[in-house]
């Protein structure tokens, strides 16, 4: 279960910041996939950011009583000076694999099927062969909830299909809160929505629902 | 996997585990004279100031000891301090994309490359130490224990000068200019090419409030036996420095996380 309580968060520039998120309030169950909508700059990777600890609300908080990811997606998570091998070994050692580490290579090297590029550093990747080792290496470890920022925006069919499918096979382990686009798999993976206006944030049960909200409000 | 239940202590030490290595492989891999440079580095300078010395030819005895072995302790101290304090600085922003998971904060990221910094240089020194025993000058340390206990303490202050200035570069990346100029004079007051005794009394007085002058006097006092550093050198106002810096640096590495998160 994860519990988002009165959050506020702004970005404090130079000259001071709006707020991005007001009040922000709503209770995940177990086992209830996420499907988090909005036009762009409206917070969306921000709240997942502040959901898997990688940033601090200015006020309220979030309770976290599961094993959380840390949010998948284009915006980092990879050292591009370290070959694929060797960040896959770092995030297995903070994570404590322990010896399990070489275990864990040979999935995510599995899934990500980049070939020789994964002994290549990263910055040499393109963004589709990155994200399908970040995807890749999330799904090696046993998280409760899975958090993705448009982890599969910029992959090939093949990927997206694999994807959607690991994480399918997930229902009943695991769920997913992701922040996307692609109205497809949103409804595929997801069951509730939360949609998010003007840094507030609406709770839909039905991921359907929440498109629909969202594909009126922009006038589509 | 299944990610066990782990202590916050435990998650700490795999996070350092990690970091460790993978700064040990950017640090020797980052091109390809880095790892003979961590050698030739200090030789270098020592080769450059003693053909300085001879060039203006002003070679003068240390009282008390020998003036390449004098010289070869005093480089190798600073430049570890050196070398902590520049490194340490950066590490934060060279591990940003890292700080997407939640795990590894800021201070671990600094704290790992000061680790090993110092352990390089630990490293380096003994090297230098029986290479330049090896062509025949007397370096080995009269007081071991002494010795170790003021590297120890240098290792610490510029775990605690990069501690604090890391966060002072990672919100102002200006700052890093000037730090490195400031690194200039610190070298040439501190001791390493021109004994302090030779300076007027009343300018003493003030080199005196620089740490690492009292630093690099006390390695010396360990490494010969009959070497009287500069009156008024104090392990104790050392250690003054070395707590006070490596405590003020935790303090801002707390106080700024979220800001050095956030960057």
């Amino acid at each position: 279960m994860i519990e988002v309580r009165n959050l506020y968060k702004r970005y404090h520039g130079p000259f001071g910041g709006d707020w991005v998120l007001k009040d922000v309030n709503f209770t995940i169950p177990d086992n209830v996939s996420v499907g988090i909508l909005g036009r762009n700059g409206a917070g969306k990777s921000t709240l997942l950011r502040i959901i898997g600890g990688m940033d601090a609300a200015d006020k309220g908080s979030v309770v976290r009583n599961s094993r959380v990811s840390w949010p998948i997606g284009l915006g980092g998570g990879f050292q591009g000076s370290m070959t694929g091998r060797q960040n896959v070994k770092f995030v297995a050692r903070i994570h404590g694999g322990g010896d399990r580490i070489p275990e864990i290579i040979q999935r995510v090297q599995e899934f990500a099927e980049i070939g020789k590029a994964f002994d290549q550093s990263v910055k040499t990747y393109s963004s589709g062969m990155r994200s399908r080792l970040a995807f890749g290496l999330s799904l090696a470890f046993d998280f409760d909830v899975y958090l993705s920022d448009e982890a599969t925006a910029v992959g090939d069919v093949a990927f997206k299909a694999k994807a959607t499918k690991a994480f399918q096979d997930q229902v009943g382990k695991a769920s997913i809160i992701m922040v996307s686009h692609q109205v497809g798999m949103l409804k595929d993976l997801c069951q509730a929505g939360v949609w998010i206006s003007e840094g507030k944030a609406i709770w839909f049960d039905d991921i359907h629902e929440a498109i629909k909200r969202y594909h009126e409000s922009i006038g589509k | 996997m299944q990610a066990a239940n782990r202590t916050p202590w435990q998650i700490t030490v795999g996070v350092w585990q990690a970091l460790f290595l993978r700064e040990a492989v950017a640090r020797l891999s980052a091109d390809r004279v880095a790892w003979i440079w961590l050698i030739a580095e200090p030789i270098a300078h020592v080769v450059i100031l003693v053909w300085f010395r001879t060039l203006i030819g002003r070679v003068r005895l240390v009282p008390g000891a020998e003036y390449i072995p004098w010289l070869v302790i005093g480089i190798t101290t600073f430049i570890m301090f050196r070398n902590q304090m520049n490194r340490g600085m950066q590490a934060i922003s060279a591990n940003r994309g890292l700080f997407a998971y939640r795990q590894v904060q800021p201070v671990d990221t600094v704290l790992a490359r000061c680790g090993l910094e110092g352990m390089l240089s630990t490293l380096v020194f003994t090297l230098i130490i029986f290479l330049f025993s090896l062509v025949g000058y007397h370096l080995m340390p009269h007081h071991p224990l002494h010795v170790l206990h003021i590297w120890a303490s240098v290792w610490v202050f510029g775990m605690g000068v990069a501690l604090i200035f890391s966060v002072v570069v990672t919100a102002l990346p200006e700052a890093a200019k000037f730090i490195s100029m400031l690194m200039f004079p610190v070298y040439f007051l501190s001791g390493v090419m021109i004994p302090v005794q030779y300076f007027p009394h009343d300018l003493q007085q003030y080199l005196l409030y620089n740490p690492m002058l009292h630093a690099i006097e006390l390695i010396r006092t360990g490494f010969f036996e009959t070497y009287r550093p500069v009156d008024g050198v104090s392990a104790m106002y050392l250690h003054y420095w070395v707590w006070c810096a490596l405590f003020l640096g935790l303090l801002f590495q707390l106080r700024y996380k979220q800001r050095l998160l956030a960057q």
